[in-house]
């Protein structure tokens, strides 16, 4: 069997290249490619019926591709199934626990599967357990535990075998926002323990929080990828700025200054003291502007970008425009 | 390992489940009560005598025998038909598929799990049947005999109900197709049985053909086997008697005489029916599991294309069906993300 491509380079942890996946009549994965980082958070966005949950079934070795080929280092996922399930742990976007079970019999019963010696599983489980915070729920049957728990449980689950690759798909849907909170923490930590997490989710302020790059994708095709920042700006235009004062007074001159710099757009006083703008410069640029406005001696209190989630989901909003929710 | 992780996990469901427990006092129950009440019968029609004990002893066993024997094939595809459909409606299947699970050890963990209820039945109506002992009649390696039918019989229905859930991704489906055909399969001899009696060739004719070759389909019966179990010259049949059940046994197979039941050749070895059962048994069980094992995992049509020890090019290769997924890997979900 001849290696057609190179495997994955030393700062990639999977490579896909040309994917297509059909179901009858419809495509769900059109010659879709994508490299993903060691380390990273990648996030997976668009709307439903998009290819997320196809595209991390590939990526699980669950369904072969209908073209195309994924890479995790040297192993392509449809030649070495086997090879790819010990590298990657999958969540799926349903529980799929057996409620009979307790917290700990539950992980038990898959480090069994993925096999780990009887000897080494209980001190797994009882690391996983913390890790999770669930250690108080050891002894709980699974159907005793809250949803937030579940979901804490099945990430404890993926991460039995300790996968280099984790797949998480929709991790923080139907979770309260403490749940959420936690589970965008435990994803940190993860991240911090040099493991590549994929991430699907609608929920944008999560993943924009979370994520160190995103991959939007529609109708099947890769619309953009890169960092948070970098896609949010080339898809997003200029990025918006929101400007507070400590009182009114200066409004008028303030309003006029930035009216008449270069970068800056659509400036708005949108509240009492409160300046909204476009800017289209870079990083060094914003940083002059900063420079400027207190040389100035403008009694400004806040200067901030406006957040990522909130500009995150505006570019997902004006891409999906049209296409309906399924 | 990774079987026996599977194993464990499926017996601890199982066991903990109310339902599992309540099948056995039910079974039990119905069994006893049943034996009882034949007793109790046989007491007002003929009284015991010195000589009549051994007779109760046999009717009761036949009774009992023929009940259990019954009750298997109706129980063990709720066990069974259900197991790998089953975790693909509770969407468990996908997280057993990215495991290190082999096709066989998911197949064979889960159906011995299945087949474990169902043998939890046999075993708890061993005190039962060692009431026959009392009266006397049988001798321990006919209860031996009947007891490799019974678990033949199990594993038979067992990897068939396993094999339906594998093919079919709804439960309440398999499980009824399951029912369907052990129904045809007991129930096909007795009515080709009824057609030939009715055409004046079966024992009723007065022409019993006990030398000639039963016919594959009466062979591979549960109920001519168990039949053949029995005590070749202490059967004492009689229609007006007080077991019912033997008119159809009479009536399912024309070489039976009262006397055991023909030979039966295969690869040019006589056999009785009981061991011929037992082997076409297993065999049909060997080929239900082999055939499970294949279509469980992923993909399965693809797997035999490709080459031993490869898989087939990726390129240029036809877009799959849906079916293929949605039967194997999806458990019928095939919608896209």
């Amino acid at each position: 069997m001849q290696k057609t491509e190179p495997a994955t380079t030393a700062a990639t942890a999977i490579k896909i290249q040309n994917v297509s996946k059909r179901y009858r009549t419809v495509n769900a994965l059109s010659d879709f490619s994508l490299e993903i980082g060691r380390g990273t958070i990648y996030g997976l966005i668009g709307p439903n019926g998009a290819g997320k949950t196809t595209l991390l079934r590939i990526l699980a070795a669950l369904i072969a591709p209908s073209g195309g080929e994924v890479w995790f280092e040297d192993a392509e996922v449809s030649k070495s199934a086997a090879v790819i399930q010990r590298k990657v742990g999958y969540m799926p976007d349903f529980f799929g626990v057996y409620p009979d079970l307790t917290s700990a019999e539950y992980l038990e019963f898959y480090a069994g599967i993925h096999g780990i010696p009887y000897k080494k599983r209980a001190r797994i489980v009882a690391d996983l357990l913390e890790l999770v915070e669930l250690t108080p729920k050891r002894d709980a049957f699974v159907e005793t535990l809250s949803r937030g728990m579940k979901q804490r449980l099945c990430l404890a689950r993926a991460l039995v075998h300790d996968p280099e690759v984790l797949l998480l798909d929709e991790p923080a849907s139907g979770l309260d926002p403490r749940a959420r909170v936690e589970l965008r923490e435990l994803v940190r930590t993860l991240q911090g323990m040099g493991k590549t997490i994929i991430i699907s989710s609608h929920i944008l302020p999560e993943l924009a929080e979370m994520c160190t790059d995103i991959a939007i994708i529609q109708g099947g095709r890769l619309i953009a990828s890169g960092d948070v920042e970098s896609v949010t700006h080339r898809l997003g235009g200029d990025r918006q700025l929101e400007l507070r004062f400590l009182d009114t007074v200066q409004m008028p001159t303030a309003l006029e200054l930035l009216g008449g710099m270069p970068d800056i757009s659509n400036v708005s006083n949108s509240e009492g003291n409160t300046i909204l703008l476009d800017f289209g410069g870079d990083d060094q640029a914003l940083n002059q502007l900063l420079v400027d406005l207190i040389s100035r001696k403008l009694p400004i209190i806040s200067f901030a970008p406006r957040s990522g989630s909130g500009r995150l989901e505006e570019v997902f909003m004006s891409i999906t425009e049209g296409s309906t929710a399924t | 390992m990774t079987f026996f992780a599977l194993l464990t996990k499926e017996l601890r469901l199982r066991m903990r489940r109310e339902r599992t427990i309540w099948i056995v006092i039910v079974y039990i129950l119905f069994m006893g009560l049943l034996g009882w009440f034949a007793l109790n019968r046989y007491n007002t029609t003929n009284g015991y005598n010195s000589s009549g004990l051994s007779n109760v002893g046999l009717n009761l066993y036949y009774l009992l025998s023929q009940l259990q024997l019954l009750l298997i094939i109706f129980v063990t595809p709720a066990f069974t038909a259900t197991v790998i459909n089953g975790e693909k409606e509770r969407q468990t299947f996908d997280l057993l598929l990215c495991s290190r699970l082999s096709g066989f050890s998911l197949v064979f963990g889960k159906l011995l799990a299945g087949l474990m209820n169902a043998l939890l039945l046999i075993a708890a109506s061993a005190p039962l049947f060692s009431l026959i002992f009392f009266f006397g009649g049988i001798a321990p390696m006919q209860v031996l005999r009947a007891l490799l039918v019974y678990v033949v019989t199990t594993v038979l229905v067992g990897t068939f109900g396993m094999l339906c859930s594998t093919l079919l991704p709804r439960p309440s489906v398999s499980t009824a197709i399951t029912y369907m055909v052990c129904l045809l399969w007991i129930g096909l001899p007795l009515i080709f049985s009824l057609i030939m009696l009715s055409m004046g060739q079966g024992v009723v004719s007065g022409k019993p053909p006990v030398t000639s070759q039963p016919g594959l389909l009466f062979v591979w019966n549960p109920v001519t086997a168990l039949t053949d179990t029995y005590p070749p010259a202490g059967f004492t049949y009689s229609p007006a008697g007080f077991n019912p059940l033997f008119l159809l046994m009479a009536g399912l197979n024309p070489t039976y005489t009262g006397t055991g039941l023909g030979t039966f050749s295969l690869l040019g070895m006589k056999l009785s029916p009981w061991l011929a059962y037992t082997i076409l048994s297993l065999t049909a069980s060997a080929v239900f599991l082999a055939l499970s094992t294949w279509l469980v995992k992923p993909n399965a049509t693809r797997r035999l294309q490709a080459p031993i020890g490869g898989h087939p090019p990726l390129r240029g290769r036809q877009p799959e069906k849906e079916s293929t997924d949605s039967a194997t890997s999806e458990g019928g979900t095939a919608a896209p993300a």
